[in-house]
């Protein structure tokens, strides 16, 4: 199959779906690759680059739609973008299905198919294609460098012969995967990193990733992230009250808040209120990651970079992936060869649309001329493992309470034991005639002292232990050697052929022991 | 020489024999072990070749001699990776003896019945301490000497087919005839009928019934273990070829035999319950074969196995400071201990802390893998016990799990209804990153799933493990 990548159109973006690594995937796949004329040259990929690798350039976007069968794109299409599909061709690119039902429609009249990679769902499998997930990483690292470039001091605390520098305070609303990286970025600057989440699920990771956990003084518990696909849902008002109440009463100490609060289908939820915005100290920064659905600060204008009376900065930029469109690019474009990857099961260039599979049926908005948007709920439903109830620590007095009541129950058991054993050998003793219980005596004790010995042999020495325990049981020769001197034929013939066997046994048990241990080397 | 002197050799050879099992508590003092056992040996084999009542000098000496040339081969030639099949093949030598030794006290016995008085004056050596047995006597020498031929004859058989499944000359997938344990009870009901038998008749046929039971038993028992449970299996025949010749000393009223007999005993008993242990499962589970217990659905895996090729492999170690390797049975079969010690000698030249967790059941064999990597000069103090090193994951960059599977299945402490459940596991997934060499995808030896494949810090090396890490090693700097 052809596939083409279409230079964007929407002004200011600068990402690419096709990079020259994921070309060469793809063409490792059996396909052939196209790109538009300069698609790759905002995001640092010169033309010259694909060529090297046999990617052809086609000059214009009809061309280039003319010759694929597959096109590949960032940014949802243009009316004009879908009216070139013809059937059986297949448009992959961020879609909006929910926004975007005109386009959907046309899509169906050209009877073409849409893969929406903002509708993967979120399953483990389909983690490599989540192309969602990793434009929200990018954002959540770009949030901190943006941040930081607007902050006019240190992030990490100094001591300099000039004197103390306090270190940066970081808040980060929303944990989600935007959220996450703005962690991961803020703490390995250096700063002093805040979090928080309606999940309390995640308050692991947060902790994992360095930063401190915000937490609420509410009794009632959240329901957890997996019924929703690993998204927040709306809080309770009361909920709400108090963790507006937190954020009020940390709101003058933090230096740099970073909101990444989105709830799917909805206007962004409210988190920074403006008295909270002019509690703060001049020079603060507020990035608001959310901009695009109205701004967890109301303050927030999209796309834009506002100061407010008191000097706080709040950014409401919405193109931080294309702020670093290499970066940007390579992931998307990876996501994408994923996606073709799976729908390519074969490895010889032939695309097979699946229906059946999760992840390509969650995809698929229009397929074949025929809307398939909504998608059934996906077979595997949670991406979260549900918390573990956890067994209660022990309390010392019941680890001793435990620690005694095993000691008794082990005491019992080796009572028992010798009672029984000592029960036995009355037994057999009170029967068996002398000569014998005079070898069982021995017999008895050998086996204790066996017992005693063997359980001190180091764990590394088990082989050596049965090859030496092997020639040494080979010590039945001596019942062999007492026999040979019978009068019987074949007796002794039995004993000879003993004798040779037990033979090979003592000297190969007792080599290849010998040779084991001089091998174990001290380093 | 006087029975006194013999007698005080066999107490001499006696401590030897415990020193040397004593001895193996530790590396160093254990290349002193082996030694008092062969001079404890030799007083033993030396001191009855000079006592009373021995005949035949030569012929002994030389097949003794031709004996120990043959191990001597034997001994000298096979490599590491095939210790489990020498130990077994070795334990059917010892099985084997001992049904001829039996079976030659039993023809003793025939002979002394059919002799006057004034003939068994005459006798000396083993006859004429048969012939001096009183009724009662002999009838417990009788027990004896068949309860020595049934645990040898079942040891023999069973190391046979022990040996040949660790050799893979017969399939290692646990099989068994139709009628399944049913079989087995009939055959240890004929034989404890033949013990009576033989007790009020003592002929040489209800002997031979009990021979053929017992060889079946031991021939059947182990067709039904499959592979992974071969190390419990091996320990059993050892320890049952203690017994055995335990139970032959009793009939020839030997201590040294019995001494012996049940130091070994014990020994295989004491390996075959750790292994047991450290598979949360009861030795009598092992033994009749196959996973059992499964009480409800087993967890969903969800995921996916992500492959990885050697340049990420190299890199992802290149940056890594503390590195754990998880060798199993996959190791051996690739015979890729080699190529796994000149990685460790890389790795560790960069300065980074390398370390080998051994559990207690990887491999075909007790302390296999410790053996294998003591072959390949990897030194012996870097190499852990599962419990010295479990807690060590969570603080470790990179686990590397070469051929081994059921032990690394997190599944044994997630999923209560995993077959497998509650078996003491190396906890590697706590580590940053595991890279699992792996030939493909696939269950192992129990046919579980293995969830550590599918997790999220997981990468799979697929490919034959010596290939993969030969390929591996030059870009390791």
């Amino acid at each position: 199959m052809k596939i083409g990548a279409l230079k964007e159109i929407t002004s200011g973006e600068k990402r690419v779906a096709l990079t020259p690594d994921s070309a060469t995937h793809l063409q490792k796949l059996g396909h052939e690759c196209l790109v538009e004329k300069d698609a790759g040259l905002a995001a640092g990929f010169s033309d010259a680059q694909y060529i090297a690798v046999g990617v052809e350039i086609s000059t214009t976007a009809e061309a280039l739609t003319k010759a694929s069968d597959v096109i590949v794109k960032v940014r949802p299409p243009s009316a004009a973008e879908v009216n070139r599909l013809s059937s059986s061709m297949t448009l992959i690119s961020f879609f909006h299905p929910d926004a975007n039902e005109a386009l959907m429609e046309l899509a169906k009249s050209k009877e073409a198919s849409v893969i929406a990679m903002d509708m993967v769902p979120r399953i483990s499998r389909a983690q490599k294609m989540d192309a969602l997930s990793s434009m929200a990483n990018i954002a959540g690292y770009r949030a901190v460098i943006e941040a930081g470039n607007n902050f006019g001091r240190f992030f990490t605390g100094q001591m300099t012969a000039a004197g103390k520098v306090p270190p940066a305070k970081v808040l980060v609303i929303g944990a989600g995967v935007a959220g996450l990286a703005a962690i991961g970025t803020s703490t390995s600057l250096g700063a002093i990193t805040y979090a928080f989440d309606v999940r309390p699920e995640v308050a692991e990771q947060v902790e994992s990733m360095g930063a401190e956990f915000v937490f609420l003084d509410f009794a009632d518990e959240q329901a957890d992230g997996a019924s929703t696909g690993g998204y927040a849902a709306v809080s309770s008002p009361e909920f709400t009250a108090a963790q507006l109440a937190k954020f009020r009463e940390i709101a003058p100490e933090m230096d740099i808040v970073i909101t990444t609060a989105l709830i799917p289908n909805r206007e962004a939820p409210e988190l920074w209120t403006s008295d909270m915005v002019a509690s703060m100290k001049p020079g603060s920064v507020i990035v608001d990651l959310a901009a695009e659905k109205g701004g967890n600060c109301k303050l927030t204008v999209m796309d834009e970079r506002i100061v407010t009376d008191n000097g706080v900065v709040i950014i409401g930029y919405t193109d931080f992936p294309s702020r670093m469109a290499a970066q940007a690019s390579t992931m998307y474009a990876s996501n994408i060869r994923h996606m073709i990857a799976d729908l390519t099961p074969e490895k010889d260039g032939v695309i097979v649309h699946d229906m059946e599979d999760d992840v390509i049926r969650g995809a698929t908005v229009v397929n074949a001329g025929e809307i398939t948007f909504p998608p059934p709920p996906p077979k595997i439903q949670a991406i979260a493992a549900k918390p573990k109830e956890k067994a209660p620590d022990k309390t010392p007095e019941e680890i001793r309470a435990d620690e005694i009541a095993a000691f008794k129950k082990q005491t019992k058991n080796q009572i028992m034991l010798l009672a029984f054993g000592a029960a036995l050998i009355l037994l057999v003793g009170s029967y068996a005639p002398p000569s014998f219980m005079q070898h069982f005596i021995v017999f008895v004790l050998s086996v204790f002292v066996g017992f005693q010995v063997i359980w001190n042999v180091s764990h590394s020495l088990h082989t050596p232990l049965m090859a030496v325990t092997n020639a040494i049981s080979s010590i039945i020769i001596l019942g062999a050697l007492l026999q040979i001197g019978s009068t019987s034929f074949i007796v002794i013939l039995l004993a000879a052929i003993s004798l040779l066997l037990a033979g090979i046994n003592i000297f190969g048990g007792f080599l290849v022991t010998k040779r084991m241990l001089t091998m174990f080397q001290k380093s | 020489m006087e029975m006194g002197f013999t007698t005080t050799v066999y107490v001499v050879a006696i401590v030897l024999f415990i020193l040397s099992l004593g001895g193996l508590s530790g590396q160093e003092s254990a290349k002193r072990a082996v030694w008092y056992g062969i001079v404890g040996m030799a007083l033993a084999v030396s001191v009855t070749l000079l006592g009373p009542g021995f005949g035949l000098w030569w012929l002994s000496l030389i097949l003794i001699a031709a004996g120990g040339l043959i191990g001597y081969q034997l001994a000298s030639k096979v490599g590491m990776t095939q210790m489990p099949e020498l130990v077994a093949g070795m334990h059917a030598l010892v099985g084997l003896v001992a049904v001829f030794v039996g079976f030659n006290t039993h023809f003793e016995l025939v002979n002394i019945a059919s002799m006057d008085d004034t003939a068994k004056k005459m006798l000396e050596g083993f006859s004429a301490l048969l012939a001096k047995k009183s009724n009662v006597e002999i009838n417990i020498l009788r027990v004896e000497t068949t309860l020595g031929i049934w645990i040898g004859a079942v040891t023999f058989t069973g190391s046979v087919i022990a040996y040949s499944k660790l050799a893979g000359k017969v399939t290692s997938i646990a099989t068994k005839l139709p009628g399944g344990h049913f079989l087995n009870i009939t055959a240890a009901i004929l034989s404890l009928l033949s013990v009576f038998w033989y007790l009020n008749a003592g002929e040489l046929l209800p002997m031979i019934i009990l021979t053929t039971m017992a060889l079946f038993i031991g021939y059947h028992l182990i067709m039904g273990i499959g592979g992974a449970d071969m190390p419990v299996v091996v320990s059993m025949l050892n320890s049952y070829s203690g017994w055995a010749a335990a139970a032959i000393g009793f009939s020839l009223g030997n201590d040294l035999l019995i001494v012996v007999g049940a130091l070994v005993g014990s020994s295989g008993a004491i390996l075959s319950y750790i292994m047991c242990k450290a598979m949360n499962r009861s030795f009598v589970r092992v033994i009749l074969g196959g996973f059992g217990g499964i009480s409800g659905p087993q967890m969903e895996i969800e995921g996916e196995q992500v492959a990885i090729e050697a340049e990420g492999v190299a890199s992802v170690l290149n940056d890594a400071d503390s590195i754990i390797i998880i060798p199993g049975y996959g190791m051996a079969v690739a015979q890729a201990q080699q190529s796994v010690s000149e990685l460790v000698r890389k790795l560790r030249a960069q300065g980074k802390n390398v370390r080998f967790a051994i559990h207690p059941v990887a491999g075909r064999l007790p302390g296999h893998m410790n053996v294998l990597l003591a072959e390949a000069r990897v030194p012996y103090d870097i190499v852990m016990e599962m419990d010295e090193i479990n807690d060590d994951f969570p603080d470790t960059d990179v686990a590397i799990v070469i051929g081994s599977n059921d032990i690394v299945n997190p599944a044994a402490q997630d999923d209560p209804n995993s077959p497998i459940a509650g078996m003491p596991v190396l906890e590697c997934w706590k580590a940053k990153h595991v890279l699992v060499s792996k030939r493909g995808q696939g269950t192992g030896y129990s046919g579980i799933e293995n969830p550590l494949f599918f997790k999220e810090n997981t990468r799979m090396f697929y490919g034959n493990a010596k290939e993969s890490l030969d390929k591996l090693l030059p870009m390791i700097d």
